[in-house]
């Protein structure tokens, strides 16, 4: 097997056995949940009300979802919310984040200021953001921007920008000087270096931080629900609304979390590689 | 067209310089971040400072110096919510550092099914958190949900999960473990993978059991991580609000009222946006020395370490 010699979990049989039996249990744990969404995503109505329904259903329906997909339908106009909110979020974080990172990376400035900038980026990423979703609720207000697309995206750009700025520092610092060097002798200007020769050479680490930009913004709730609230609902809104207890709402409900769910989850496998770097940059390093 | 493009760019080049394309090049981000992040912070530091409810009036009152802070120190539910909430991340802190880094030991290797398990182990976190409270709510539902059916198919009691005030938090940190572990085993995987292996070989070939390479080269040289991890973990349970927003709303009565829940409840619900600016700086204030502490100390273990 692959696992390496010094691995204590692997010394003999009896303890390879418990040892597989304690993951293949984690992986159950981990995937039932999603077993239950969309198996209740599909369940008919009446079964919600029994007892011993079963934890699959016993026949397939597809109402919830012909009902909240249906284009007359509320529930349509805030799935496409969704996606344009993640759309241009993504979009703008990843733009102005790999700019700034880029000036960072190349900008010799005094005091140290480049290191400072990014620190104060940082800073975003360690203090709760409830404290600002009440003053920023009231700045939207005040900029006349209450409820609509911008204040969201502004707002979750603004989160996601620390992390993007930060993944694709490293990237451009890590950047071979000489590709570069070699360009300028050849009378390439900046911005013909940085578009034409940097920037497509960074493309898995941009790929990285547009991920996880676009994760973050499809999940995101509180600034969503604080600025957003009709107009510019997204579906985590959505979904949150459905507080009520009663058995009735749980086929849309299930239908609702499963259309959150499912992209990010298929996005996860396919780009595992990515997303495992992105989410690991910095602490394993650092 | 694109030659069109490529010449104006030169032009700008020559006017302001390259230094001055790459200034311009941090300006937007730089603005979006103190425009969405740093004024609204400090205007929050203000708003605590005087007296405004918004249901009362659109603009900031007077001056009242320290009494929204005071207030903190007579409102009974925050008072509850304190304790709640550092216990609540205390529990999950714990159970996921510990889960997520058996689960990453047990799953090194570079095997095609390992890969696969650890790609499903991560799902949890990349989920939307309202999604994981909204599934977990069907989940734990006393009467028809699969937890308690199974409870009952093999003759347990099935209790009423998210009615029973006790219950209930006790729900909540379970769903908090099973959103979160994943965090604490990526970063770990990520750690284990990386460790040098030429350490790890001469401690085997010193006749190290595998027992004493984990605890005395593996878990010493994972300690700066593991600090991070805490940090990072105790950081985002003390201000968990999605969660408690999609399975109980706070209840049964105030039995999981987080200190996240009560600041949204006070600040957007009954628009008491001044003390919900107060209990917000209180606990940023909180989370500051908390970070600092942690992160001091991880730069003694470092230092201690040679690293």
């Amino acid at each position: 097997m692959a696992e390496p010699a010094w691995n204590a979990a692997y010394d003999n049989l009896p303890k390879r056995v418990v040892v597989t039996l304690f993951v293949v249990v984690a992986l159950l744990v981990t995937l039932a949940p999603f077993f239950i969404l969309f198996g209740n995503s599909l369940r008919p109505s009446d079964e919600f009300m029994s007892e011993n329904a079963g934890l699959w259903p016993s026949q397939l329906t597809f109402e919830y979802y012909a009902d909240v997909l249906s284009t007359n339908g509320s529930t349509f106009r805030i799935l496409l919310n969704s996606i344009i909110v993640t759309t241009a979020t993504t979009i703008v974080s990843v733009t102005t984040g790999c700019l700034l990172a880029y000036g960072l990376a190349r900008l010799r400035l005094p005091f140290r200021l480049s290191t400072v900038i990014g620190l104060t980026f940082l800073v975003v990423r360690f203090y709760p953001k409830i404290a600002i979703a009440i003053p920023y609720f009231v700045l939207m207000r005040d900029f006349g921007l209450r409820d609509t697309y911008a204040a969201v995206v502004i707002a979750h750009v603004s989160m996601t920008l620390p992390v993007v700025v930060w993944l694709m520092l490293s990237f451009f610092e890590d950047f071979p000087r000489q590709i570069e060097q070699s360009a300028m002798m050849d009378g390439c200007g900046l911005l013909r270096r940085f578009f034409s020769i940097v920037l497509p050479l960074t493309t898995p680490a941009i790929a990285t931080a547009a991920l996880l930009t676009a994760f973050f913004s499809w999940n995101e709730f509180l600034f969503a629900s604080a600025v957003g609230p009709l107009n510019a609902k997204t579906l985590p809104v959505a979904i949150s609304a459905f507080i009520t207890d009663k058995g009735t709402v749980w086929g849309q409900m299930s239908a609702m979390g499963t259309i959150i769910v499912l992209p990010v989850m298929v996005l996860a496998l396919i780009a595992q590689r990515y997303l495992v770097r992105g989410l690991t940059a910095g602490a394993v390093k650092g | 067209m694109q030659r069109a493009i490529w010449a104006s760019a030169d032009w700008l080049e020559e006017r302001i310089g390259e230094r001055g394309i790459l200034a311009a090049f941090m300006v937007p981000a730089i603005v979006i971040v103190v425009v969405a992040q740093f004024y609204p912070l400090f205007y929050s530091l203000y708003i605590s400072f005087v007296d405004w409810t918004l249901t009362r009036s659109m603009e900031p009152g007077g001056f009242v110096g320290l009494a929204n802070y005071a207030k903190m120190g007579t409102d009974g539910v925050l008072q509850q919510t304190w304790g709640r909430t550092i216990w609540f991340a205390l529990a999950s802190t714990g159970a996921s550092t510990i889960l997520g880094f058996v689960l990453a030991y047990l799953t090194i290797g570079e095997g095609r099914t390992l890969r696969i398990a650890r790609t499903i182990l991560i799902l949890p976190m990349v989920i939307a958190p309202v999604a994981v409270g909204t599934i977990w709510r069907m989940m734990l539902s006393a009467r028809v949900g699969p937890i308690n059916e199974v409870l009952r198919g093999i003759g347990l009691p099935a209790p009423d999960w998210l009615g029973d005030p006790t219950l209930a938090m006790i729900s909540i940190v379970i769903i908090d473990v099973w959103e979160w572990t994943p965090f604490v085993f990526v970063i770990f995987a990520a750690a284990l993978s990386s460790l040098p292996s030429e350490v790890l070989k001469a401690a085997e070939v010193d006749g190290a059991t595998s027992w004493q390479i984990l605890k005395m080269v593996i878990l010493p040289m994972l300690a700066p991580v593991g600090l991070l991890v805490v940090m990072f973990r105790l950081l985002d349970a003390l201000l968990t609000l999605d969660i408690v927003f999609t399975t109980t709303f706070g209840g049964p009565g105030f039995a999981t009222h987080t200190l996240s829940f009560w600041i949204y409840q006070q600040g957007l619900r009954y628009f008491n946006i001044s003390y919900s600016a107060a209990i917000s700086w209180a606990t940023l204030i909180g989370c500051m020395v908390m970070v600092g502490a942690l992160l001091i100390w991880r730069a003694r273990i470092s230092r201690w370490q040679g690293a």
